[in-house]
């Protein structure tokens, strides 16, 4: 064996925090990324799903045998053989939601306009498109709900038989001491009803999957953009009757996810069963009109009857709501929305005393599931309504409501009312920066300058937090039967035979370069470039590097994933120390440090052993090693964050363990004679704790942004009130284009987490602060009181009447 | 019907259905996946190609139309395996993050460069509007885009 | 998003398209496809045959007229007309068709489709109606000219009858117009728009709040108002807007095309 001594070399310096240019980039500006529709297999069959034109009816009967005849049409699947081959999906839910009995295709009724009922697969898209209108369904319509306001009265269509009712869950959230805290207010203000709207985050790439049946071993390869192959696998395996190594989760590159990727499963089922069915290889491409009927939409939230506790000074000293959520007409992820809010239930802020009644309900429309921001964007947006309606009540300024109640530096971590910890942040300091950004100073200014031209200037503060890395106890609030806690992530670190530095994830990126942000974390622990490390793009369940939770959702990445990939390079450094120990004769660990590409003798480095050298002995050439010399070289990781189960009767405990913070500050221009309005500057502030790659963190600070925009002035998925979605499509839901991003100052300071390995917090989802900034602007410019979440432009002008 | 189509310089002969959208007969017939499927109404711009010099959204037009026409994709703009500027100043920008709309504006800023090679940050708005990203906000991808501009 | 099948022909000359169109009643004209290829493929309306225009000379040009009146192709496209320097005789076209959608469309997407399919949040229609302009319709029996009050007839209908063509649009001299919108977003689908011409009084042509563009007249920037009341619109309410409010931009939005005009 032989060593090389290479010319001695600086000390590198770190990765970790440098804005490292990304890996995936250059196939995906190439056209080179595999995106699901890009999969394909000889003899595949597409498949195209019929679907439900009515919003809520009986099927009558299912005729699929004409579009069976075609020439072309391989076959078909409806819901009575998915009834007879899968059993209902697991509920999350107790009773009286957890009743409901959910297949992956209708069951004698519809429940939502776009619902699946028979799926139709013929030799190539346009053929099984055709021949889908050739199957006959038979409908006797029944009457529709859907406003979830109604959802509970005796005139309203009951959806499921097994529930009794529309009510899906409830719970009571009660901490502190209302009867106090009211009793010690010098005022209550009350807000009869506010109202957080349906939209999601459209990525765009729609869902997909391209589903093999190995008939030898009765095991599917699904290649699909789902988000969460843990949830996928453990809904799909039971549902299937099958063990859950029987399904092979594959991904690669995937167009976006924002959490609207996560309830695939049943289209993911029909998929399997008929790639079984029918001996061949099944595609599915979800069409946009397809997903913006029935895919993912966010909760709608109804607050009704608040009341809020505050002194004349304008302290808060506590709320209580009554908080009514759409899960649309099947519970997917839901009723886990009626939980998650909690992490955020105080918001940015210090009151102690807080109630909130919630119910969740079914309606006539497309089922609710994650989405970008989920369920804690909502009780933030609450919160900053509340303080600007207060703020204003008082005829206060909405910034000193704010500083006065913020949650201080000095307090973090913070427990709240509910015994979520509040890791760290500066809430105070980062308003300023804000403002600052803003200039917030010159504003009068600006104000009149507007005026002069007959335009009015609305400014308005977003503040806002994004919990990361949930417990997933807290489902245990929503059912407590259920066997879930913690959270998991999983990463693999190898050298290969050749000193390759290999990684695999067990994550699922939709865009946030978890390539390279891996990458620059092994390299600080390895002592080596990022361009040495090659991480393995996507997911694979052949890896084995995947738990229970494994996937890429709930703003968490930087702490579950990165976390992984650290320990798991931990163990690899350790490991080739150990064996560079042995090769050189015994020396201690301590004694040798990793650099140039190997490990080398501190005090002696010409003593080096290449990463290559290491590989070749551990794979190829490891006669001669100490017996009891206990390395592979191939170190798998399971990060483990440290919860424990909550209190379930207090609905008391830590229910995340990051929280990264954003306040955000819009000013607009509205045109009174119109209604119209437009964004004329914007600053956004972030911590997210330490940040491995500050590009990529600011890259989905703008991209939440941008959302945000989209969703306060345009976005909304609205129903009529026959369940009929009016906007199906790009062209009646407006998403910003590029002429609508207005001017972005953007600031950031770094709290570390004090409860994460590297200090990271996770982040991606933003909670929505430029939908709370620009309400609170709208509410500015008209000098009415917003109540709603979704301003366009009919509403400000009907505000301003 | 028989259609001859020249993509990238090569010029492909292939029998298709009158009914076939050209950007499916780009990816399903020649493979080319680089062009991607964002919307079906034609608002999204995932699909954007130059046909005959012109940028244009190959969702709407028929593969038949492209008979004797030349189009350009995304896999033809690396100069061998080599990014070109405006790839490696999307890179450098961080103007992209899932890619998936990133063929479609990489069409449309070259597209516009060609045209403008000094275009005004309006001017950039302006080439860019037709494609939506979900992801970026766009204020990265016009920084890309001015990077490259004289 | 998938098309039902077609049949297709590229014809050589204008009269080879209309002998093609009079053969089948289920033949429709391709112009930019910008609208159509939509409409196929949410399968609202499926052809059977395709005619496409795209190779037709005769119906591409501007040309520019001694008087000043424009004479403009059918198959011109937005893009086209934003760069012709003939068609700056008359700089709103250019300046409306500008805003149209984005590149892609404005490359593909014709004044003759825009006129034809006449979706009532199409910006031409209006646009036309106000400056007076004149359609020459051809069919196999020859050709005839229509004012644009006559040719705009209901929602996705014109007087270009079957076996038809809309062979050449004429638009009179002038140079004082205005246009104003509402769109859902720069540059987006029109909430309202309206389209004023100073023309002696001042003839002003809404659109988006009817089937066809609403025309009224009135004699100063300051009667506008008045005159769009006295039309008693009862516009549509969709997701963008309702009927009041729809009502109430059309009032505000022909006074500002009336002061653009007026200058």
């Amino acid at each position: 064996m032989t060593t090389v001594a290479p010319e001695r070399t600086e000390v590198q310096k770190g990765w970790i925090g440098e804005s490292v240019a990304r890996k995936e980039d250059k196939r995906l500006t190439q056209g080179e990324g595999v995106f699901v529709d890009d999969v394909k297999r000889h003899g595949m069959g597409y498949l195209h799903f019929v679907r439900s034109p009515y919003a809520h009816a009986h099927i009558s009967s299912i005729d699929v045998s004409a579009a069976e005849a075609v020439e072309g049409v391989y076959g078909t699947l409806t819901g009575e053989e998915v009834a007879a081959l899968t059993d209902p999906f697991f509920q999350i839910a107790g009773a009286p939601g957890g009743a409901i009995r959910d297949f992956s295709l209708a069951l004698g009724k519809v429940r939502y306009v776009g619902e699946p009922v028979v799926a139709v697969v013929a030799e190539t898209r346009e053929l099984a498109r055709d021949a889908s209108e050739l199957v006959e369904v038979e409908y006797e319509p029944l009457s529709v709900v859907v406003d979830a306001r109604k959802a509970l009265d005796g005139e309203a269509p009951v959806l499921h038989d097994d529930a009794g009712a529309n009510l899906m869950w409830e719970g009571v959230y009660e901490w502190g001491d209302l009867d106090a805290a009211f009793a010690e207010a010098d005022r209550v203000v009350t807000i009869d009803e506010l109202h957080f709207h349906r939209f999601n985050s459209t990525p765009l790439e729609c869902d997909g999957a391209l589903v093999e049946y190995n008939r030898g071993v009765e095991q599917w390869t699904i290649h699909t953009n789902n988000q969460f192959p843990g949830f996928a696998a453990i809904m799909m395996g039971p549902a299937m009757r099958v063990g859950i190594d029987k399904l092979r989760f594959v991904t690669q590159d995937i167009g976006g996810g924002f959490g609207n990727k996560i309830t695939s499963h049943p289209q993911l089922v029909v998929c399997c069963l008929l790639a079984r069915k029918l001996n061949r290889p099944i595609q599915w491409t979800e069409w946009r009109t397809d997903f913006h009927l029935s895919m993912s939409h966010g909760n709608e939230r109804w607050f009704h009857e608040t009341e809020v506790a505050v002194k004349n000074d304008g302290t808060l000293l506590g709320f209580r709501t009554k908080a009514l959520d759409d899960a649309g007409a099947w519970l997917r992820y839901e009723p886990l929305g009626g939980v998650i809010w909690a992490q955020v239930a105080p918001g940015m802020y210090k009151w102690r005393n807080i109630r909130v009644e919630f119910t969740q309900v079914a309606t006539n429309k497309a089922p609710v599931s994650p989405n970008r921001g989920y369920s804690r964007m909502q009780q933030l947006w609450f919160t900053e309504r509340v303080i600007d309606i207060v703020a204003r009540e008082l005829q206060l300024d909405p910034v000193e409501v704010r500083k006065r109640n913020y949650i201080r530096v000095e307090d973090m971590p913070y427990e709240t009312p509910n015994g979520c910890v509040y890791d760290s942040g500066d809430y105070a300091r980062m308003l300023d920066t804000a403002l600052e950004l803003i200039g917030w100073d010159r504003m009068d200014e600006r104000r009149a300058e507007a005026a002069s031209r007959g335009m009015r200037l609305g400014v308005g503060i977003g503040s806002t937090l994004d919990s990361g890395t949930n417990n997933f106890a807290q489902s245990r609030l929503i059912n407590p039967e259920l066997q879930f806690s913690g959270n998991n992530e999983v990463a693999t670190v190898k050298l290969d035979i050749f000193g390759e530095i290999v990684v695999t994830l067990g994550t699922t990126p939709q865009g946030q370069g978890h390539e390279t942000t891996a990458a620059q974390v092994v390299a600080d622990i390895l002592n080596c470039s990022p361009d040495d490390v090659h991480v393995r793009a996507g997911h694979d369940s052949y890896w084995n590097s995947h738990a229970g939770f494994s996937g890429t959702y709930a703003s968490q990445f930087a702490v579950t994933g990165l976390s992984a990939v650290k320990g798991a390079t931990d163990m690899l450094a350790a490991e080739i120390k150990k064996l560079a120990g042995a090769v050189f004769g015994g020396v201690p660990a301590d004694a040798l440090e990793l650099a140039d590409g190997g490990v080398r003798i501190k005090d002696n480095p010409e003593a080096f052993l290449p990463f290559m050298a290491c590989g070749a002995i551990i794979n190829a050439n490891n006669a001669g090693l100490p017996e009891d010399l206990d390395v592979t070289l191939n170190c798998r990781y399971v990060y483990r964050p440290p919860f424990q189960v909550p209190d379930i009767e207090r609905k008391f405990g830590n229910l995340t363990l990051t929280y990264a913070v954003q306040i955000h500050v819009a000013v607009i221009e509205i045109d009174p004679d119109t209604g119209y309005y437009e964004i004329v500057d914007y600053a956004a502030v972030d911590d997210c704790g330490k940040r491995i790659n500050p590009q990529i963190v600011e890259g989905q600070v703008m991209g939440a942004t941008a959302q945000a925009i989209g969703a306060a002035m345009h976005e909304i998925f609205e129903y009529d009130e026959d369940g009929n979605l009016l906007t199906p499509n790009f062209y009646d839901y407006h998403v910003p284009h590029a002429l609508d991003m207005p001017p972005l100052h953007t600031g950031a300071i770094e709290s570390p987490s004090p409860f994460t390995p590297l200090g990271t917090k996770g982040m991606g989802e933003g909670g929505g602060a430029g939908i709370h900034a620009i309400c609170a602007a709208v509410q500015d410019g008209t000098g009415k009181i917003v109540t709603d979440s979704h301003n366009p432009y009919h509403r400000v002008w009907e505000l301003l009447q | 019907m028989d259609v001859a189509v020249s993509v990238n310089g090569t010029v492909y002969e292939r029998d298709v259905e009158p009914r076939k959208l050209l950007i499916h007969f780009l990816r399903d017939d020649l493979d080319l996946t680089g062009s991607h499927i964002g919307c079906d109404t034609g608002n999204c711009g995932a699909c954007s190609v130059i046909f005959d010099g012109k940028l244009v959204k190959s969702c709407m037009l028929l593969a038949v139309q492209a008979n004797g026409a030349q189009i350009e994709t995304v896999e033809g703009l690396s100069e061998g395996d080599e990014l070109n500027a405006l790839q490696r100043a999307f890179r450098e920008h961080h103007a992209l993050q899932c890619g998936y709309c990133t063929p479609g504006m990489l069409m449309s800023a070259t597209a516009l460069l060609r045209d403008n090679p000094s275009p005004s940050d309006d001017e950039i708005k302006t080439a860019l509007q037709g494609n939506i990203c979900r992801c970026t906000g766009y204020w990265n991808i016009f920084e890309a885009v001015k990077a490259v501009a004289r | 998003m998938l098309l039902r099948e077609v049949d297709y022909a590229k014809p050589a000359s204008v009269a080879e398209a209309l002998a093609l169109l009079a053969a089948d009643d289920g033949a429709r004209a391709l112009a930019g496809g910008q609208t159509l290829i939509n409409v196929m493929k949410a399968r609202a309306a499926s052809p059977d045959a395709l005619v496409d225009l795209n190779g037709l000379e005769e119906l591409k040009g501007v040309d520019l007229g001694a008087d000043g009146t424009l004479s403009i192709g059918p198959m011109t496209t937005y893009a086209e007309l934003v760069a012709s320097a003939e068609a700056r005789a008359r700089p709103i076209l250019g300046e409306v068709c500008s805003t149209i959608a984005d590149v892609q469309v404005r490359n593909r997407g014709t004044i003759g489709g825009n006129l034809c399919s006449n979706d009532p949040t199409n910006h031409l229609p209006p646009l036309m109606a106000a400056v007076g302009a004149e359609m020459t319709i051809t069919g196999a029996d020859g050709s005839r000219t229509v004012p644009a009050s006559d040719f705009f007839l209901g929602v996705y209908m014109t007087a270009v009858g079957p076996g038809e063509l809309l062979t050449r649009i004429h638009v009179p001299a002038g140079r004082h117009d205005g246009f104003a919108a509402v769109t859902l977003g720069v540059d987006g689908t029109c909430i309202v728009n309206a389209a004023a011409t100073l023309d002696g009084k001042l003839r002003i042509a809404l659109g988006c709040v009817d089937a066809v563009p609403v025309l009224v007249e009135a004699d100063s920037v300051d009667d506008v108002r008045d005159a769009v009341r006295a039309a008693h619109l009862d516009p549509p309410s969709d997701v963008h807007a309702s009927s009041e409010y729809r009502a109430h931009l059309a009032g505000v939005l022909a006074e500002r095309a009336a002061r653009q005009a007026v200058g």
